[in-house]
C-alpha cells in the first residue's frame, strides 16, 4: 500500500472483511446446521443468571437486569458508532485532500464526561441500595448453619437457636451432616425461613456458591463471613448446586454441594429425625441381611473377585473402582494406590453404607503412593468404601 | 543544514549475535524486548490450549488435576508477566526515543540489564515444570495456599515463581526510571510535554505505577518466599498471619498492573487512528488527562478483587472502580471521533486497531458489572471474570500489540508485511477471540468457576466449552499467517522507505530502520505531529526557515 494513490484498496479491503466474516459464519452454520433463530433466543437468556431462588438472590438479579439494561445500551450505541464511523469514512479512491483538521471540542469533551458519570453514578446509587439489603443480617435469624469447607469437602453443622459465633467455645452443632451431596446429603434448607451462614475453613480459602443465589462468600480461615438469606418458600422441594469457587488446590473442582430445600414443616422433621440418628447410640450393626446375590450393575473391571488381596485405586479424586466383593469371616488385605499427586486419600469402611458407622479406616496417604491396608474379618453385608478426606468419594464392598 | 551523522556507513541489522547480545543500543534491545515476549506469547498460547483441550468436554481427558493447574497458573504468569507487561515496553523502548527525538534511553546499560533479567526469569519459570512441577497455585498465589504446606504449594516451583516474578518486577522498575528520565530529560528542542506522542504519555503514566506499584508486590512475594521458607508468619492464618492482607497488598499492585498492560496499548492506538484517519487525535489534552485519571484511580480500586471476601469496606471500591469507566470513555469517544469525519484507510494497522476499541469496548462494559457488588457476588470467580479479563487484556492489549506491530514492523525493519496475510491473520484471530470468550460470560451466569478441570456432563456447560475450545484453537491457526508473514516479509518483504503510513510523529522522519542514534537531522517541532507538519506545512502558512537540529553525539 505505502502512500502509493489509493485506487479502491480500502473498500477492497474492507468488503474483504465483511466477506470473510459472513463467510465464517455461513460456514459454521450450515456446517453444525443450527438453528439460527432459536441459537439466538439461547444466547440472549444465556446473558442472563439463573432463575433467583432467595430473597436477596432476586433482588440481585433486578439489579443484574439494571446493569445489563444500561450497558446493552451503551454497547450498541459505541459500538454501531464505530461501524458505522468506520463505513462511512472509510477513504474513498478519490479523495486526496485532507480532511478537516478538527482538533478537539471542549464542549463534546465535557458532554462525555458528565453522561457517563451520571451513568456510573446512577450504577453505583441503586448497586449500594441493593448491597445494603443483601449484605443485612438480622439479630434473631430462624435457622442457623455453620458451612465447614475444607480440602475437599463441604460439611454442614446445624446450630443450636442460642448459637453465638463469638461465644468461646461456641456451643456445639445439634447435628452435623458429613456427605456434601447427594439425595441424603448436602445442605438441607427451611424454604420460607431466614437462615444465617457461618463460614469457617481449617485450611485455605474456600468460597461457598450456589448459581442459583446469585451469591458467593468467602470462607477464609481466620476469618468469620456471615451471610443471611431466605429460599423462596415456592421453591421447597428444589434441589440447587453448589460448588467451592476459590480455587483451593488439586481437589478444587471436586467440592460440590447440594441444596436441598424443603418446606418449614419437612425441614423440622427431617432435622429431628437426623438428631434422633445421631444421638442414638450406633445403630445395630448392618441393618440389612446377607446380601441378596450379586450387587447390581456388571463388576468393576479391575474389582478381584474374593480373594486374599483387593485392588483399589484413587484417581483424580475418585476411587476407579465402584464395586468390591472380600470373603465373610476372614481378614484381608487392601492394596490401595493413590493415584493422585499430593492429594491425600485413604480407604475406609462402613457398614451399610458411605454414610453408616465406620468399621476400619486405613491410614491416610499422600500420592502418588502405594500402600496396603490389613482388614479385620468383617461379617457378611454389604458395605461402603469411602476416602475419609472426600466423602463424595465412595464405592460398595459386599463381604459374602 | 549542519548534521552530525554518526557511523554513516555501520550496516545495522546484519550484526553477529555478540553485537546484539551486548548491545545497548534501544532499538535492538527493544526488538530483543519483542522476540523474548513472542516466544513468552507462544508459551503462554500453547499452555491456554491445554486448558482449552482438556474443557472441551466433560470428563478428564488429558490431565491430572495439579497439572490442570499448573497449566492455568503458568499460562496467566507467562501471559501477564511476560508476554503483555514486557511487550508493551519493548515497543516503548523502541518507539519512546525515537518519538522524543532523542539518540537512545536515558541509561542505555540500564535498559539492557531490565532486558536480560527477562529471560532469566523466564528460564526460572520454566525450570520449575522439570523440578517437581511449577507454581500450581494460580497467577495470584493467594496465601494459604500457596504456603509451603501439605495440599498447598510443596515443591519448588512456587519458589521459583515467587523469585523469578520478583526479577521481572526489578525489571520493570529498572525501566520505569529509564523511561522517566528519558522522557523529562531527553526531548528534543521544540518537543514540549504537550506536544509528545500520545504513546509517550501513556509510557510515561506506565512507568509513574510500575515506580509506585511495583515495590509494593515485590514486598509481598518477599513476605510469602520468608512464609514458606523461613517460618514467617505474615500471611498463613495458621501461625497467625493475615490471609486477606496478602490480597490486599497483592491487588495493591496487580489492578494498577491492568493499567501497565493495557495504556500503553492505548498510547499505540492513538498513534495509528490518526494516520489512517488522515486527523490529529481529537482532544490532546482531554486524552492526556484521562491517562493520568485513569493512572490515579487506578490506585484506588485495587480490593473490587477481593468484593466477596468479606474483609472490604465496599461502597468505597464500588465507586471508584465506576468512576474509572468515565476516563476509559472520554479516551473511547475521542478515538471515535478522531476517525469521524476522516478518511480512513483500512489497512492491517487500523483493522486491528478497531478491533482493539470494538473489544475494548466489551471488556470496559463488562466490568462494569462487576462494580456493581451485589451483581459482583453472582459473577466473581466465574467464567464471567475469564471473559471480561481476555476482552480487556487479549481483545484489549493484545490487538494493541498486534496493529503497534503491523505499524512499527516497516520501520523496525524497513520491510513492509504483507496486507493480505495481515488481514486473514486479523480476520482469524478476531472470530477465534470472540468464539473463545463470549461464550465465557454465558458460562459464567450459568455458575462454571474458574479454575476447574472438568465440569459434570449434566451442568449444561458442554456446547458453551466446546464452542470456546474451537475459538481457541483459531487464535492459534492465527499466528501461523503472522509467522508466516514475518518470515516472508523479513527475506522479501516490500522496502518500506522512510514513511510508508504518512505518519505524524519523528519515527517517521529517519531512515527505515532508524540509524544508530536514530536522526541524522530532526525537521522542526511545533506541533505533536512535526512530520506532519512537515509534509503538509504549518496549518496553511509556511513556517519561517529554521536551521535543523543536529542530532546530539555526546552520547
Amino acid at each position: 500500500m505505502a502512500s502509493s494513490p489509493r485506487t479502491g484498496r480500502s473498500s477492497a479491503a474492507l468488503t474483504a472483511v465483511v466477506i470473510g466474516i459472513v463467510a465464517i459464519i455461513a460456514v459454521i452454520v450450515v456446517v453444525t446446521g443450527a438453528d439460527v433463530m432459536g441459537a439466538g433466543g439461547r444466547v440472549l437468556t444465556g446473558l442472563f443468571p439463573p432463575q433467583a431462588v432467595t430473597d436477596r438472590g432476586a433482588k440481585i438479579r433486578d439489579l443484574y437486569d439494571i446493569v445489563f439494561g444500561l450497558a446493552a445500551v451503551v454497547f450498541l450505541l459505541v459500538e454501531g458508532l464505530i461501524i458505522w464511523t468506520v463505513i462511512r469514512y472509510r477513504r474513498r479512491p478519490d479523495q486526496v485532500d485532507l480532511p478537516p483538521q478538527t482538533h478537539g471540542n471542549a464542549i463534546a469533551e465535557i458532554v462525555w464526561t458528565i453522561i457517563p458519570t451520571l451513568i456510573v453514578g446512577f450504577m453505583f446509587v441503586v448497586s449500594w441500595q441493593t448491597l445494603n439489603t443483601v449484605d443485612a443480617i438480622s439479630a434473631e435469624p430462624q435457622t442457623k448453619i455453620r458451612a465447614v469447607a475444607g480440602q475437599f469437602q463441604w460439611q454442614f453443622e446445624y446450630l443450636p437457636a442460642d448459637y453465638d459465633p463469638q461465644a468461646d467455645p461456641p456451643a456445639k452443632p445439634v447435628y452435623t451432616q458429613l456427605a456434601p451431596t447427594g439425595d441424603d446429603g448436602g445442605l438441607v434448607l427451611p424454604a420460607g425461613r431466614s437462615i444465617q451462614l457461618y463460614l469457617y475453613s481449617p485450611d485455605v480459602i474456600h468460597a461457598f456458591y450456589v448459581p442459583q443465589f446469585l451469591f458467593k462468600r468467602d470462607v477464609v480461615p481466620g476469618r468469620l463471613n456471615t451471610f443471611e438469606f431466605t429460599v423462596d418458600a415456592k421453591d421447597a422441594g428444589g434441589t440447587f448446586r453448589g460448588q467451592c469457587a476459590e480455587l483451593c488446590g488439586a481437589g478444587h473442582r471436586v467440592m460440590l454441594f447440594d441444596v436441598h430445600a424443603l418446606s418449614g414443616a419437612d425441614f423440622d422433621a427431617w432435622l429431628k429425625q437426623k438428631v434422633a440418628q445421631a444421638s442414638a447410640s450406633p445403630p445395630p450393626p448392618s441393618g440389612q441381611p446377607a446380601p441378596s446375590g450379586q450387587p447390581s450393575g456388571t463388576p468393576a473391571p479391575s474389582g478381584q473377585p474374593a480373594g486374599p488381596a483387593l485392588q483399589v485405586s484413587a484417581l483424580n479424586i475418585a476411587f476407579e473402582q465402584s464395586t468390591l466383593q472380600a470373603p465373610a469371616d476372614t481378614p484381608f488385605k487392601i492394596e490401595f494406590d493413590n493415584k493422585d499427586a499430593s492429594v491425600p486419600h485413604n480407604v475406609a469402611i462402613h457398614e451399610g453404607g458411605p454414610t453408616g458407622p465406620e468399621v476400619f479406616k486405613g491410614e491416610v496417604v499422600t500420592g502418588p503412593t502405594k500402600t496396603t491396608y490389613d482388614v479385620p474379618a468383617l461379617k457378611a453385608g454389604t458395605y461402603g468404601f469411602v476416602c475419609s478426606v472426600h466423602p463424595n468419594m465412595t464405592g460398595t464392598l459386599t463381604v459374602q | 543544514m549542519a548534521t552530525t551523522a554518526l557511523h554513516p556507513a555501520a550496516p545495522t541489522y546484519r550484526s553477529t549475535l555478540y553485537e546484539w547480545i551486548t548491545t545497548t543500543d534501544h532499538k535492538r534491545i527493544g526488538i530483543m524486548y519483542l522476540i523474548n515476549s513472542f516466544l513468552f506469547f507462544f508459551i503462554g498460547g500453547v499452555l491456554a490450549l491445554g486448558v482449552r483441550a482438556e474443557l472441551a468436554q466433560p470428563g478428564l481427558q488429558y490431565f491430572q488435576d495439579l497439572t490442570y493447574n499448573e497449566l492455568f497458573t503458568m499460562h496467566a504468569t507467562f501471559m501477564i508477566f511476560l508476554f503483555i507487561i514486557p511487550v508493551l515496553a519493548g515497543f516503548g523502548n523502541y518507539i519512546v526515543p525515537l518519538h522524543i527525538g532523542a539518540p537512545d534511553v536515558a541509561f542505555p546499560r540500564i535498559n539492557a540489564l531490565s532486558l536480560w533479567m527477562l529471560p532469566l526469569a523466564g528460564m526460572l519459570l520454566l525450570l520449575s515444570f522439570v523440578t517437581g512441577g511449577s507454581a500450581a497455585a494460580g497467577w495470584t498465589s493467594y496465601s494459604p495456599l500457596a504456603q509451603d504446606r501439605p495440599l498447598g504449594a510443596t515443591g519448588p516451583g512456587q519458589d521459583l515463581w515467587i523469585v523469578a516474578i520478583v526479577l521481572i518486577g526489578t525489571s520493570s522498575i529498572l525501566g520505569a526510571v529509564n523511561f522517566l528520565v528519558t522522557i523529562f530529560k531527553m526531548r528534543a528542542p521544540g518537543m514540549t510535554l504537550f506536544r509528545m506522542p500520545i504513546m509517550v504519555w501513556t509510557v510515561l503514566v506506565t512507568s509513574v505505577l510500575v515506580l509506585l506499584a511495583t515495590p509494593v508486590i515485590t514486598s509481598a512475594l518477599i513476605m510469602l518466599f520468608i512464609d514458606r521458607n523461613y517460618g514467617g508468619s505474615f500471611f498463613d492464618p495458621a501461625n497467625g498471619g493475615d490471609a486477606i492482607l496478602y490480597q490486599n497488598i497483592f491487588w495493591f499492585y496487580s489492578h494498577p498492573a491492568v493499567y501497565i498492560m493495557v495504556l500503553p496499548a492505548m498510547g499505540m492506538i492513538s498513534e495509528i487512528l490518526p494516520v489512517f484517519s488522515r486527523k490529529p487525535l481529537f482532544g490532546y489534552k482531554a486524552f492526556v488527562l484521562a491517562t493520568a485519571g485513569i493512572g490515579a484511580l487506578g490506585f484506588s480500586v485495587w480490593a473490587h478483587h477481593m468484593f466477596t471476601t468479606g474483609a472490604v469496606y465496599l461502597p468505597f471500591f464500588s465507586l471508584m472502580t465506576a468512576l474509572i469507566g468515565v476516563p476509559t470513555g472520554v479516551k473511547m469517544f475521542n478515538w471515535i471521533f478522531t476517525m469521524w469525519r476522516g478518511q480512513l484507510r483500512l489497512s492491517t494497522p487500523l483493522l486491528f486497531a478497531l478491533g482493539f476499541l470494538s473489544m475494548f469496548l466489551i471488556g470496559g462494559i463488562n466490568g462494569v458489572f462487576s462494580a456493581a457488588v451485589p451483581v459482583d457476588f453472582a459473577l466473581h470467580d466465574t467464567y464471567w471474570v475469564v471473559a471480561h479479563l481476555h476482552y480487556v487484556l487479549f481483545g484489549g492489549s493484545v490487538f494493541g500489540v498486534m496493529a503497534g506491530l503491523h505499524y512499527w514492523f516497516p520501520k523496525m525493519t524497513g520491510r513492509m508485511l504483507n496486507e493480505t496475510v495481515g488481514k486473514i491473520q486479523f480476520v482469524l484471530m478476531f472470530v477465534g477471540f470472540n468464539l473463545t470468550f463470549f461464550p465465557m460470560h454465558e458460562l459464567g451466569l450459568a455458575g462454571m468457576p474458574r479454575r476447574i478441570a472438568d465440569y459434570a456432563s449434566t451442568a449444561g456447560w458442554n456446547d458453551l466449552n466446546l464452542l470456546a475450545t474451537i475459538g481457541g484453537f483459531t487464535i492459534a491457526a492465527s499466528m501461523i499467517p503472522l509467522l508466516w508473514n514475518i518470515f516472508v516479509s523479513l527475506r522479501s518483504g516490500k522496502p518500506a522507505g522512510d514513511d510508508p503510513w504518512e505518519g505524524n510523529t519523528l519515527e517517521w522522519a529517519t531512515s527505515s530502520p532508524p540509524p544508530p542514534y536514530n536522526f541524522d537531522h530532526l525537521p522542526e517541532i511545533r506541533s505533536e505531529r512535526p512530520v506532519f507538519d512537515m509534509r503538509h506545512g504549518f496549518g496553511g502558512h509556511e513556517p519561517t526557515p529554521a536551521p535543523a537540529i543536529a542530532s546530539s553525539a555526546e552520547h
